[in-house]
């Protein structure tokens, strides 16, 4: 059990950024997942904590001490790999018994088959102990690859993408079991996946990184409804959020209003929203906060379908608007739609999240109605 | 490739095939012929062809009445001996060009590869007179050095690909699982690389054996390699011809075993690496 | 502490003050960076041992060393100058490149065709994959010793067939016009398995996704060969070619044991030269020079030719 404090970590590959003045506080027993496209500079901070690579700039402390100055084998961290790492010519029981045989361990013989047949129980492969690894399927060898990590009892656990190389229903399961591990467990966890959903259900918080730099360090929620940047929304989502232009307009009373989309449609700036004054800005408008309407209103925006995908529960729906901008929504899997068909739909002034025309930069969203009304 | 069933299919493929056949008997014919020649007794040498009765004198007479066992053995020592340094010394190497990145790496993998290719007339030269002034000449010691230039870049250009071809995950995995470098350079990284270490051995081993410049003018009587030896049983006054026919296969056998032990390695061997078979 | 929204910092983003390593930090940075040199300090101990005759026979040149007399003086140039004076050493340079090309030129296109021939799936190939590699295995000496007995006019097996083909008179490496015939002869038969092997592990690796494609759009036989299988055997090719044409330019035991650069000098090729001029001569510091300008030779060739190698490579995995 160990907080990890990461301090401006900077690492160069020669001329190439890997990650940069990255800084990052974990507590103890979080869950934390480090989320990013690939070549965000994910991998790189992991091998950095694990002290596989040394850094060029920064510190990291696990525990409370530093542990810049440590060889892998002295920092008591366990790493499951993207590619599992397992050593070829060994059976499941012998990869799993290997680390508590190093000379950092020295685990008697009784005790080391004890652990090994308890957490290859947890693990559920303990019918596969015998078992040359090369005769495992990918999920056998992933679990196999947890299980030795969880065998060392470490203070810290890396995982990188654990998931990735597993086919959806797999992901799906091992997903809740991870989940349920952690909670049996409570080792203190840093989670690595460039899968959004994976980060929003597993982690107490998520930190964005993208180009080598954290973007925002927030729960789901906050990552999600408030992103740091336009970088950051259009992560998450799929289909990817909306950003359109805006202009705005001061009206009488103290009242401001949105110009989208080409249309004079009335879409109100709520109140809360502090905009200091900006007179253009860009909205992330989500998919799923486009209404698609049936009956005239003139608070509706016209359009053309572009196309229409339908996934089952939900269906995209792609929509040419006025001026010429393509946005997509997502419905109600019942509803149909021809293509080049004309619609009107409907923005929720309260979900839209402001951002600033030159760097993208959040600026406000208002917390009047909607999930953040309840969070107060 | 679509195999047609015409009749010029059909004599396609025969032709293929005899072409094919015309080669193997111009590779193979002088080896089956040797081994011929090397069971002949001298008295049925020259009146007979194809058929005669077989007598292994000349294997009792080359072997056990001649000093050509010492040369054998001569050549086992020095070829086994150099490949062994070969493999203390590159294997580390191999592994240091495989894994790390740093600023003289290519160069020095390219001197390396450089020794090769390097006239053997060309070392010799100097070395001959370096090994009178030091002694090392006709030693094992002098010729198990120079044969460095021989195995040392084969082993390390072959080995190099052999750990390039392991995933630095499982490195880094047991050096987390609380094992030094060190520890898992023997534990986990030399299993793995086994079957091209054995491999770049033997190959190493079969092109000591088949030295012959530098035991020609860097050894004499004493540690004299089998294979300079044998050119000589030809050039001698009376020539027992089975004998040398004998002397060659005896010279001739180990290599073409081993090379039968490590067919699967053979590509990756011949070419330094660059074609991985 | 875990509801803090972290914004990155406000400004354009310009070099931020690096943070510090902590001094067991660069240590430890330290420490990772050695490594390499310390794995490799044997290597390059043995490295510097073996190139130490190099620097020596380099000094050497510039002496009137012999083997006759202990004492020498430094003459400069005066033996590189000599040797380029000398009619023999561009005989020599001839017979040297003669060889080598002719060898190559041999084993390239004799090799390729058995390959092509042994890349079928059949008994016979599969068995003949196996044995073919024999006469590569053998050490050239050895091979030239079988190849003079079968030439030998008492005993040979060569002779009847020969006089058969009205050849009975044949002297292979006794005569002017016939030993650099016999030596290429066994040369390629030591070396074209070389040649037979590399080829077939390159055409067997041939992906085979772009040849179904070139069938589905229509391409002929020739197009098919020209435009796939060319540019991506290509590497192995060149490769092999590299090999060859680098060593058959030294090759030293075969001519010395079938001519010993005879008759006269008709195969004295540079290595012969070199041996010759050094050892019953004693002339070292004469020799070196023959032998540097041959390494010359072939570093150079050696090195434009891998250049074309790197692209070929490019280019073929642009293919696949």
């Amino acid at each position: 059990m160990a907080s990890v404090q990461l301090h401006g970590l900077t690492k160069w590959y020669g001329k190439r950024r890997g990650i940069e003045d990255v800084t990052l506080d974990i507590a103890d027993q979080e869950f934390i997942t480090i989320f990013g496209p690939a070549g965000a500079g994910k991998t790189t901070t992991l091998n950095l904590i694990a002290g596989i690579v040394a850094p060029n700039g920064g510190g990291i402390r696990i525990g409370g001490r530093d542990v810049d100055g440590l060889e892998p084998a002295d920092r008591n961290v366990a790493m499951v790999f993207e590619s599992y790492a397992l050593y070829p010519q060994m059976t499941v029981f012998e990869n799993m018994a290997f680390p508590l045989r190093s000379p950092k361990h020295r685990t008697s013989a009784s005790d080391l088959d004890e652990r090994v047949r308890r957490y290859a129980k947890v693990m559920k492969i303990d019918h596969l102990l015998e078992r040359s690894i090369q005769a495992l399927s990918n999920g056998q060898r992933q679990r196999t690859a947890l299980g030795r990590a969880l065998v060392r009892q470490p203070d810290l656990f890396l995982l990188d993408e654990p998931l990735s190389h597993l086919d959806a229903k797999l992901r799906h399961s091992m997903r809740a079991e991870l989940k349920e591990m952690r909670s049996q467990l409570g080792t203190t966890t840093v989670y690595v996946t460039h899968d959004y959903l994976e980060a929003m259900s597993l982690g107490d918080r998520i930190a964005v990184i993208n180009q080598g730099r954290i973007q925002q360090v927030g729960t789901p929620k906050e990552v999600y409804f408030m992103p740091a940047s336009v970088e950051v929304a259009q992560l998450f989502g799929d289909p990817e959020i909306n950003v359109i232009d805006a202009r705005v307009k001061s009206k009488p009373g103290g009242l401001r209003g949105l110009q989208v989309l080409g249309e004079n449609v009335p879409v109100g700036v709520p109140a809360d929203v502090v905009l200091n004054g900006a007179e253009t800005v860009k909205v992330g408008v989500r998919p799923s906060d486009i209404d698609v309407v049936e009956t005239n209103s003139a608070a509706n925006f016209h359009g053309l379908v572009y196309s229409f995908e339908p996934l089952g529960t939900k269906s995209v729906l792609t929509i040419d608007a006025v001026d010429g901008t393509r946005i997509r929504a997502l419905l109600d899997g019942h509803r149909t739609f021809d293509v080049d068909r004309r619609i009107q739909f409907r923005i929720d002034p309260y979900s839209l999240v402001f951002f600033d025309v030159e760097r993208g930069r959040f600026l406000a969203k208002s917390k009047l109605k909607g999930e953040e009304a309840r969070d107060g | 490739m679509n195999e047609s069933v015409s009749f010029f299919g059909l004599v396609g493929r025969v032709s293929k095939t005899v072409l094919l056949l015309v080669y193997a008997l111009f590779a193979l014919f002088p080896l089956l012929w040797m081994i011929i020649m090397s069971l002949k007794p001298d008295s049925q040498m020259f009146t007979t062809t194809f058929i005669f009765s077989p007598t292994m004198e000349n294997y009792g007479a080359v072997f056990l009445r001649s000093d050509y066992s010492h040369f054998f053995f001569n050549n086992l020592i020095v070829s086994v001996s150099a490949v062994l340094l070969s493999l203390v010394v590159g294997v580390p190497a191999a592994y240091a060009l495989a894994r790390f990145q740093f600023k003289l790496k290519e160069d020095i993998a390219f001197t390396i590869l450089s020794f090769r290719f390097a006239p053997e007339i060309l070392v010799i030269l100097p070395l001959f007179l370096i090994y009178q002034k030091t002694g090392l000449y006709d030693t094992y010691f002098g010729l198990i050095w120079v044969y460095q230039l021989i195995t040392l870049p084969l082993l390390i250009w072959i080995l190099r690909g052999y750990f390039e071809d392991i995933s630095p995950d499982i490195e880094a995995a047991a050096q987390l699982d609380g094992y030094s470098w060190w520890q898992v350079f023997l534990k986990v990284l030399l299993p793995l690389v086994k079957p091209g270490l054995v491999a770049a051995g033997l190959l190493c081993f079969i092109f000591a054996w088949n030295a012959f410049t530098f035991p020609l003018l860097l050894s004499d009587a004493r540690a004299q390699t089998s294979t300079v030896v044998a050119l000589r049983f030809l050039a001698s006054d009376t020539v027992h011809y089975g004998q040398v026919a004998a002397a060659a296969t005896i010279s001739a056998l180990p290599e073409v075993i081993l090379a039968l032990l490590i067919q699967k390695h053979l590509v990756r061997g011949l070419s330094f690496g660059a074609v991985k078979g | 502490m875990s509801t803090t929204v972290v914004l990155p910092p406000e400004g354009p983003t310009i070099e931020p003050a690096r943070t510090e390593l902590s001094k067991s930090a660069a240590k430890y940075a330290k420490r990772k960076a050695l490594r390499p040199y310390l794995i490799l300090t044997p290597t390059l101990l043995l490295t510097i041992g073996i190139l130490i005759p190099f620097f020596a026979a380099i000094y050497l040149s510039f002496t009137d060393f012999t083997l006759r007399s202990s004492d020498y003086s430094f003459i400069g140039f005066d033996n590189y100058v000599s040797m380029l004076q000398n009619p023999d050493f561009w005989h020599s340079l001839i017979v040297t490149l003669q060889y080598a090309f002719l060898c190559t030129t041999v084993e390239m296109l004799l090799g390729i065709g058995v390959a092509l021939l042994l890349n079928e799936e059949n008994p016979i190939s599969k068995f003949l994959r196996i044995v073919l590699i024999f006469p590569l295995m053998i050490a050239p000496v050895i091979g030239t010793l079988i190849w003079k007995l079968m030439t030998n006019p008492s005993v040979g097996i060569l002779r009847t067939p020969m006089s058969w083909i009205g050849l009975g008179e044949f002297k292979w490496g006794a005569s002017p016009d016939t030993a650099m015939f016999s030596l290429v002869l066994i040369d390629a038969w030591v070396y074209t398995p070389f040649v037979i092997i590399l080829v077939l592990a390159g055409l067997r690796s041939l992906p085979r996704s772009p040849y179904e494609a070139a069938m589905i759009d229509g391409g002929s036989a020739w197009f098919v060969f020209k435009n796939l299988t060319l540019p991506m055997l290509a590497p192995v090719l060149l490769i092999t070619l590299v090999f060859r044409l680098m060593l058959s330019l030294q090759e030293f035991s075969i001519i010395f044991a079938l001519t010993e650069g005879g008759p006269g000098d008709t195969t004295m090729s540079l290595s012969l030269l070199a041996y010759n001029r050094g050892f019953p001569f004693y002339g070292v510091a004469e020799a070196i020079p023959i032998m540097l300008f041959l390494w010359a030779i072939v570093y150079l060739i050696s090195f434009i030719l891998i250049g074309f190698w790197r692209k070929a490579q490019q280019r073929a995995s642009g293919v696949a």
